[in-house]
């Protein structure tokens, strides 16, 4: 820096105008951004759940019955006085704040469209009220244990009817056929060589697997009668999850009666889902979703039941409770409910032509099942990349060149708009390949390469971030280089190189333009039958929707459709962050 | 749970053991598939925007009554999906808001793509204002051509000097769209498209641009209209025989020229070999005089009884060609 001339007045006042007037400009950004962002969400939600149609009586009555019963629990797991103090005046002055804000705003200066002040104070109040409170409560032992088994209760369900999707595409004979023959003997023996440490268990169990899966397809070929679907799940998937979760019991040091209380619950719960059924959803998928809640819920309940904070466990009831009172005064009064357009009915019918029937459920089983094929592919694909390139690749020389233009390419390619690499899967996958135009696989391949860039990058990133101390010290062990990547760096770098994957899933999920360009279809009728099926994708159908003539679609069925959309995106997302921390924690 | 049980917790586990099994036997006695899936028939559509509406609430209805077909409608465009899929021999129909053209009849004939026509309704072209212009709510043709050729006027008042002196703001439909290519031929001719234009797939685009803006001038199909009509205001089109507004009525009389269409769908005859894809387009042109369907639902005109007819015949001369 170049020495101030003009000190000879000693030590003068520094102006912080510039300062106090960046800091206000830079909040002033973030509150437009963010403004703008909660108010498409809120209309976006407020159409998707027709909350513009809500009678004051309607949503006074949910509010009584499931939100401040809600808070309460919160506030008595927390229970510190001064809290609810704060949070009661949080609500109570919201209710004033937003009533006569709203209504001043109403009448001075502009009408908000399809918004009351009842729904402002709604998403502007009572959200971040309970945000908060849940929050806060999740850090006590009664909160923790109450959101614990709801969250089992859900992320078993949810994880559930993944596994029911990914199912639909898949031979169910042929996978019946590789479980008994194949994956069962295979495991089998690899438990018992591995117990007894005769040989080397991965390859021997490997044969069996393989041996057995050449037997099976054979036996596909022949054989013409199969269980039912349901009761393909229940052997392949519920009783080994049984046995799963019993073996988790035992690992953890559970009671004889407890793990084998898990086992049976779960193919009961398995069973009950074989028994109950659903019209809606293809046959058998109750199995899978009954096995995986049960599951997930019964192995945290043998723990938590003895833990301090057990009361907790009564919230899934508080919950359920509230929301049946909330529906039997809604009945016995006579309150009229609005018209939703986000109900069960739109997830698991087909689209249609009147508002009123239209569903989203082939484009939700179509967009879930490419995301699983392309976080599989990008995720192999972009690890794979970044440790060759960080690990492998020399740096210096010509190579080193070579890579480093690989590199420079690589974070190029990131910027290419996606309607190229529609194109490029278009002339590669379906013209040349012939993967066929519009098929699951094409356009699995199309979007992993579209995201393979920011895959690679941000797997490169964790890569790096792995310091080389460790490396240094795996090699000063005596470890070969394989040891060392899969041993030291893989494991450090793993966490990062998820959530670099995750982000990329985000962009995939959401994409149109390369969807058109391969000829997907726009709008199907049916699930897709195999990964080789045309299908539609969820923004396909919400982009076509939004063309329609009438408006109950661009409005109810569009917002809806979007809503669909951010949950899906969202419980992929809580998964894989789940795993990520998982992973950070048990390194 | 069953461990915080301590006297009965073994009957208990006793009896779910048993329930479980026996509910296994009957389950297993009960519950067999066969396993040879058969072969998937899949019917695959492309083509216009216009006519994707109609063909996805036929398509609908076959859809529920023949679960074992599934079909897949692409909006891509009349252009679009003739020469990306159509002409390539990847979709079975082809729907066009248009006839199809010579350069992909060629494109179709390299490829050994033969198809046959059939109409599926009739659409009426809608010319649609500001519900605040009051001005220019009757136009005759060449009021209209002046509008959108290609060296178009630039204010309201260059095209009628009765009309404000105040620029014109278009909004129509892109060049992949069937629509554009009828506007052109039936009413700018060899005078081109102006491309001072917002050009877009999306109606709604459209709708949206000329309700915000007074002088703004747009075209559409008829359905976007008919499901909207508060939004903005049709104009009554003059082909010389006086002021006539699109309605059902008008177009199905012939009364609204030029701008009244026929749609289009075009089956390959390659794919109608399949009895279950011939079976579509028979239950296709059977409903095309259904007045539910075509025009409450969608918003299109029906076909009257004897252009079905022909329809059909046309049809079955292709099926009986393709099954020979």
């Amino acid at each position: 820096m170049a020495v101030e001339t003009d000190t000879d007045t000693g030590f003068g006042e520094v102006s912080r105008l510039r300062g106090t007037v960046f800091e206000y400009l830079s909040l002033g950004a973030s509150v437009v951004g963010l403004f703008a962002l909660a108010a498409l969400l809120i209309y976006v939600f407020v159409d998707a759940f027709g909350l513009s149609t809500a009678s004051p009586a309607w949503l006074l009555t949910y509010f009584l019955t499931l939100v401040v019963p809600y808070i309460g629990f919160c506030l008595y797991s927390i229970s510190d006085r001064a809290f609810t103090r704060k949070i009661a005046l949080a609500l109570g002055g919201g209710l004033v704040v937003t009533a006569v804000g709203f209504t001043a705003i109403e009448t001075l200066l502009v009408s908000i469209p399809g918004l009351t002040w009842q729904i402002a104070y709604l998403f502007l109040v009572a959200t971040p009220v309970v945000a908060s409170v849940t929050f806060v409560a999740s850090r006590q032992p009664l909160g923790a244990a109450g959101f614990g088994l709801v969250g089992r209760l859900v992320g078993g369900a949810a994880l559930g009817c993944a596994v029911a999707i990914m199912f639909i595409v898949i031979d169910r004979p042929l996978w019946f056929l590789v479980y008994t023959f194949g994956v069962l003997p295979a495991g089998g023996v690899y438990a018992y060589t591995s117990r007894r440490e005769i040989g080397w268990p991965t390859a021997q169990a490997t044969l069996v697997g393989l041996f057995g899966l050449g037997v099976s397809t054979q036996l596909r070929q022949i054989l013409g009668i199969y269980p039912s679907d349901g009761l393909i799940y229940l052997w392949t998937l519920a009783v080994p999850l049984a046995a799963g979760a019993a073996a988790l019991v035992t690992l953890r040091d559970g009671s004889r009666r407890a793990v084998a209380g898990v086992a049976v619950t779960t193919l009961l719960g398995g069973g009950g889902g074989f028994v109950l059924g659903s019209s809606a959803l293809p046959t058998g998928s109750g199995v899978i979703i009954g096995a995986a809640t049960v599951a997930a819920t019964a192995v945290y309940l043998v723990e938590a039941v003895d833990n301090e904070g057990r009361r907790g466990l009564l919230l899934p009831l508080l919950i359920a409770g509230g929301a049946l009172a909330g529906a039997a005064v809604v009945q016995t009064v006579g309150i009229p409910t609005p018209e939703m357009w986000l109900t069960p009915a739109y997830l698991t019918s087909a689209p249609s032509n009147e508002a009123a029937n239209a569903g989203l459920y082939p484009a939700v089983v179509g967009s879930i099942i490419i995301i699983a094929m392309v976080a599989v592919l990008s995720f192999v694909l972009g690890v794979g990349a970044a440790v060759f390139l960080e690990e492998y690749a020399a740096d210096t020389g010509l190579v080193g060149r070579l890579t480093r233009l690989i590199q420079i390419n690589i974070a190029n390619l990131a910027a290419v708009p996606s309607v190229v690499y529609g194109l490029l899967g278009l002339g590669l996958f379906a013209n040349l390949l012939g993967f066929g135009f519009g098929t699951a696989v094409t356009a699995a391949l199309t979007l992993s390469l579209l995201i393979l860039p920011i895959t690679v990058i941000s797997a490169q990133e964790a890569v790096r971030s792995v310091p080389d101390d460790l490396r240094q010290g795996s090699y000063a062990m005596g470890a070969t280089r394989w040891q060392t990547v899969k041993n030291v760096v893989l494991p450090e770098a793993m966490p990062g190189m998820l959530t670099g994957t995750i982000l990329a899933l985000g962009r995939a999920i959401g994409e149109t333009a390369p969807l058109i360009m391969i000829g997907a279809a726009t709008t199907v009728f049916s699930a897709p039958a195999g990964i080789w099926s045309r299908f539609s994708a969820m923004p396909m159908q919400i982009y076509a929707w939004a063309n329609y003539p009438q408006a109950e679609f661009r409005y109810g069925v569009v917002a809806a459709g979007v809503v669909t959309l951010l949950i899906v995106l969202l419980a992929m997302n809580g998964t894989a962050i789940i795993i990520r921390n998982r992973m950070e924690r048990e390194h | 749970m069953v461990s915080t049980q301590t006297g009965d917790g073994r009957v208990t586990r006793r009896t779910a053991l048993a329930s479980v099994a026996g509910l296994g036997t009957m389950a297993l006695a009960g519950c067999t598939q066969s396993g040879s899936g058969g072969e998937e028939q899949a019917i695959n559509i492309a083509g216009s925007s216009t006519v994707f509406p109609l063909m996805s609430a036929i398509a609908e209805d076959y859809e529920a009554d023949n679960p074992d077909v599934s079909i897949d409608i692409s909006s891509t465009g009349s252009g679009g999906g003739f020469s990306n899929f159509f002409c390539v021999g990847e979709t079975d129909f082809n729907n066009a808001s248009r006839e199809i053209q010579p350069e992909e009849e060629e494109l179709c004939a390299e490829n050994g793509v033969e198809f046959v026509e059939i109409v599926a309704a009739t659409d009426a072209l809608t010319v649609v204002i500001n519900n605040d212009n009051d001005f220019a709510t009757e136009m005759t043709v060449e009021e209209l051509a002046q509008i959108w050729e290609a060296d178009a006027a630039e204010t309201w008042n260059d095209v009628n000097s009765e009309w404000p002196d105040e620029e014109i703001n278009r909004f129509g439909a892109a060049d992949t769209s069937g629509t554009y290519d009828y506007f052109i031929e039936n009413v700018l001719g060899e005078r081109g498209h102006t491309d001072d234009y917002s050009a877009t797939e999306q109606d709604n685009t459209i709708a949206a641009g000329v309700e915000g803006d007074e002088f703004a001038i747009g075209y559409f199909g008829f359905a976007y209209w008919y499901q909207n009509q508060e939004q903005v205001t049709p104009v009554a089109i003059d082909n010389g025989n006086g002021p006539v507004e699109p309605s059902l009525d008008t177009a199905s009389s012939g009364e609204y020229q030029p701008l009244s269409r026929p749609l289009f769908t075009y089956p390959a005859v390659a794919s109608l070999s399949e009895e279950y894809i011939a079976d579509f387009a028979r239950y296709f042109v059977d409903q095309t005089d259904n007045e539910q369907i075509v025009a409450e639902d969608v918003g299109y005109v029906p076909l009257t009884e004897e252009t079905k007819q022909e329809q059909m015949d046309k049809l079955e001369a292709a099926i009986e060609d393709a099954q020979g």
